[in-house]
């Protein structure tokens, strides 16, 4: 204990560390890795349908029941514009907060828990604005590119107007 | 810390209903009933909200309420008459100390002038007749305490209600009274010392008024073999010489102990010369029970009494060696006493103990227990479904035992319920002051009347049935009751009424506000609302279109902008709140005649009977409480309007078709023919018919709010949880009516 404590005094410590990281919950869409803060993630199960909402976008998936709840489901596929993912049992829905508000993303499958750098993170390179909109960064990792999700941006203008 | 808070917290609940316990007992008051028991419990009300408000320092509140209070001791005490102008006066302080209530709970100040012009009053009736009914000094005022102290009443400090000793009686202190030797006897008892007070910083504040001796009594102590740690042994006699001290500056050093102690405050008499005769030293043998006085827990006034007429002991009331003077003269003792009246004592802990038994719970907590109950009730339905005729042949036992559960998670439910509902009363008992406010303010003259106040109905409508309530008495007042000239003009009784009621109709409760003013000003209406482009120029709605028209966002007809209403909003707060809550409201209205809204409202926000339909794929739930009939579309009899919007024709009346499969974007393969209608009622009683695949089936559903985790739908009011764990959409019968008829006025 006194020994943990002054080994963060000189900056060695896990604490000091943690500032400078961020640890992520990496996950797959087809070949690309995406991945977000583990501290937003409440809860990782398996995709076992959804009750469609009408008047929503297309990737707006339907709302599920999580322990008495009624949590919506972002289909990330057909966020990013490349059309539904046709669910199996092997489908993921990661349940995360945003803001104060619990929503799940539809997902093909969660890979890593990653441990990365603050400084590694770059800017999305400007261009096409579906990235710049619902990625807040890209790192690497293992000479992997991981888009960090903008959750607020994946959620939001998910109901159709008129 | 928080400790703190959650006292006030608890303080100001109590203040809210002690206020409501006032405006009932006034609304009594004013009916004509003048007993006593009304007034005690007002005072009773007062001097509660005084007494926490001075723990926390609320002096503005405490200023202001003790002189209402002395007021309403002077009423009780039959001094001050009851009359009219003091009822309306009286109403009036209420309505201040509800004011100064708010304010102490937003933390705020209203100013050292708030409520000054109500003191005055109150001043000027206390001044103007404070002695003419017990100004005897001629040694009569010892009948008086014959009468109004019974032993009784000092031997069971506390029993229930007492006659009220005319406490003032002795504030009006005989002239013959030596001026500041008092005599205090304190006998704590064992909540003084369990609320934490400390009886040396009483007499601190006691020796802060003069020259002050204490002496404990400690002859009440056990022997040790009998000792109680927690036992209350001591007592204290005190005297106090100070010639400005006045009974009510002794009695106020004990206010917060109240109750929790016995308190007699005597006044010691003017000495006279004369030495006490052998005659009086035999009185005192003769008088045991004057003898007695100093070891008796409480102070017997009827002793002391009797110790007078029998001309006067020396030892009657000042056995402490330390009051040398008033031994060696003999003093005539006792002109002055008081005791605390019984009444103060009764606290809202104590009317717990002699009425219903209650405990304030937190409605979290509440809600946390009517989740899990509706989350049981479902879990308890999908049990029941997974029973099929094998197993209920061979599990007889399981099946009893589902049958039990059921009953009992029934039960559980009705219970949890009952928990959360109320009487709507504590939202009516807000209105005659709003009432009263707007008579004043509009030069009219309106009588509120209520009806079914004892009307149960879930918490969450309640809380939210306050606004809407007074937009729509505000309404009725300002639109509504016309002035006291153009009633006699038009043969009504000058003094409008608006009646606000409240009725049970099967699984809704009914709420009206009616008025028996002018009713609604058609052509004004459909002027302003062509005006502000809300009906469109060539449309021509039906009255009760029009009548309707006054919930529209932004309408306001009246032609000038008071603080009353006419900025516009108002009523549509009215429709979006009990829109929000699951209710619809009506108006109907007879010119010259008056108005009547109506608000009909769920009995319960947390459980919803629903039929349950199949659109597509997805399972939709239909509140039942809109659901007129259901018709299977082989047998409806369909139509088409020239836009090519489809009508139904049921018992000679047209209703708008609404195809959820259409509406909702779904893949429907069910032919037309083997499809339902469910002919629901929206608002105002237009009705619209939904056409659905398939009707499943009854039941109750818990309401899960979408809004939680995302955002409101068109046409869906929310969402619930079936027996399988899927989630079902209920459809907003109201919404969904709503856009093709803008399309339509549009």
């Amino acid at each position: 204990m006194d020994n943990l404590a002054y080994k963060d005094d000189y900056g060695n410590g896990s604490q000091v560390n943690a500032q400078n990281t961020l640890q992520l919950i990496a996950f797959s869409i087809g070949e690309q890795t995406y991945g977000v803060e583990i501290t937003t993630v409440r809860e990782i199960r398996a995709w076992n349908g959804a009750t469609p909402l009408p008047n929503t976008r297309d990737y707006v998936r339907g709302v599920i029941n999580l322990r008495g709840t009624i949590v919506p489901i972002f289909d990330l596929r057909a966020r990013f514009g490349e059309g539904p993912t046709s669910p199996t049992k092997n489908h993921v829905v990661v349940v995360m907060s945003v803001g104060d508000k619990w929503v799940g993303i539809l997902v093909d499958a969660v890979s890593d828990i990653l441990t990365v750098s603050k400084d590694e993170i770059h800017n999305v390179p400007e261009g096409n604005s579906i990235d710049t909109e619902l990625l807040n960064g890209i790192v690497t990792h293992d000479s992997r590119m991981v888009g960090l999700i903008d959750l607020h941006a994946v959620v939001s203008g998910a109901k159709l107007d008129g | 810390m928080s400790d703190l808070d959650d006292f006030k917290a608890t303080y100001f609940d109590e203040c809210s209903e002690l206020l409501l316990d006032l405006e009932e007992q006034f609304a009594a008051i004013e009916a004509g009933d003048r007993s006593a028991d009304r007034l005690n419990a007002v005072f009773r009300a007062i001097h509660s909200i005084k007494g926490g408000a001075g723990a926390f320092g609320f002096t503005e509140l405490v200023a202001f309420a003790h002189a209402y209070e002395t007021l309403l001791d002077y009423v009780r005490d039959g001094r001050i008459e009851l009359s009219e102008p003091v009822t309306v006066l009286c109403i009036r302080a209420n309505d201040l100390v509800a004011d100064f209530v708010n304010a102490a709970k937003a933390g705020t100040s209203l100013g050292a002038t708030y409520g000054a012009d109500e003191r005055k009053q109150f001043d000027a009736l206390t001044s103007g007749e404070v002695v003419p009914k017990d100004d005897n000094e001629s040694g009569e005022p010892m009948d008086d305490f014959d009468i109004d102290f019974t032993p009784v009443m000092v031997e069971l400090p506390s029993a229930a209600p007492q006659p009220e000793p005319v406490e003032d009686a002795f504030v009006h202190v005989p002239l013959a009274v030596e001026k500041g030797h008092w005599e205090i006897r304190f006998a704590p008892h064992r909540e003084l010392y369990a609320r934490a007070n400390d009886p040396l910083l009483l007499f601190r504040e006691l020796a802060n008024l003069g020259e002050l001796t204490v002496v404990a009594k400690l002859n009440e102590i056990p022997p040790l073999s009998d000792f109680e740690p927690f036992g209350v042994y001591c007592i204290w006699e005190l005297t106090l010489v100070s010639p400005d001290a006045t009974v009510n500056d002794i009695a106020e050093v004990f206010e917060f102990v109240e109750g929790n102690c016995d308190l007699s405050i005597v006044q010691l008499a003017r000495s006279t010369p004369a030495e006490p005769s052998l005659a009086d030293l035999a009185a005192v043998v003769a008088v045991p029970s004057a003898a007695a006085v100093d070891d008796e827990p409480a102070l017997s006034f009827a002793d002391l009494a009797d110790a007078v007429k029998k001309e006067a002991p020396p030892r009657a009331v000042a056995p402490a060696p330390a009051v040398a003077k008033p031994i060696e003269t003999a003093p005539a003792p006792v002109l002055a006493a008081v005791d605390e009246p019984e009444d103060r004592r009764t606290g809202p802990e104590d009317r717990r103990g002699a009425g219903v038994q209650s405990i304030r719970v937190d409605l979290d907590k509440v809600d946390r227990v009517v989740n899990m109950v509706g989350e049981l009730v479902i879990t308890q339905s999908m049990l029941t479904q997974q029973m099929d005729d094998t197993l209920r042949a061979r599990y007889q036992e399981l099946v009893r035992g589902l049958e039990v559960l059921a009953q009992t998670t029934r039960g559980l439910q009705d219970a949890v319920m009952a928990i959360r509902a109320q009487p709507v009363k504590s939202v009516f008992s807000r209105m005659p002051r709003l009432v009263r406010e707007l008579a004043a303010k509009t030069s009219k003259k309106i009588r509120l009347e209520t009806i079914g106040e004892a009307t149960e109905i879930d918490k969450t409508v309640i809380e939210q049935l306050s606004d809407p309530l007074t937009h729509m008495i505000r309404n009725s007042a300002d639109h509504g009751i016309e002035s006291p000239e153009k009633r006699i003009a038009a043969g009504k009784p000058e003094i409008g009424t608006i009646r606000l009621s409240a009725e049970q109709a099967g699984g809704n409760i009914l709420i009206a506000v009616e008025d028996d003013g002018g009713g609604i000003n058609r052509e004004r209406v459909l002027e302003v609302a062509r005006g502000k482009g809300i009906v469109a120029q060539d449309v021509t709605p039906t009255d009760e279109q029009i009548d309707q028209l006054i919930f529209a966002p932004g309408f306001s007809t009246a032609a000038e902008v008071s603080d009353i209403s006419g900025r516009g909003v108002g009523m549509d707060v009215v429709l979006s709140n009990i829109k929000k809550i699951g209710g619809s409201v009506h108006v109907k209205s007879r010119t010259g005649q008056g108005t009547r809204m109506t608000l009909r409202l769920p009995l319960t926000l947390a459980v919803l009977d629903v039929m349950l339909v199949k659109v597509g794929p997805s399972p939709y739930v239909v509140p039942l409480s809109s659901i007129v009939e259901t018709i299977q579309c082989s047998r409806a009899d369909f139509g088409r309007t020239p836009s090519g919007s489809q009508v139904l024709r049921v018992r000679g009346e047209y209703v708008q078709v609404v195809d959820l499969a259409d509406r909702f974007q779904l893949a429907t393969d069910v032919e037309l023919a083997n499809r339902f209608v469910v002919l629901c009622e929206a608002e105002g009683g237009t009705k619209v018919a939904l056409v659905v695949d398939d009707i499943i089936g009854q039941q109750q559903v818990v309401i899960k709010s979408l809004e939680e985790n995302f955002e409101s739908i068109e046409g869906i009011a929310g969402g619930t949880i079936l027996g399988d764990g899927n989630v079902a959409l209920i459809v907003d019968v109201q919404g969904l009516r709503a856009p093709s008829l803008h399309k339509n006025a549009a």
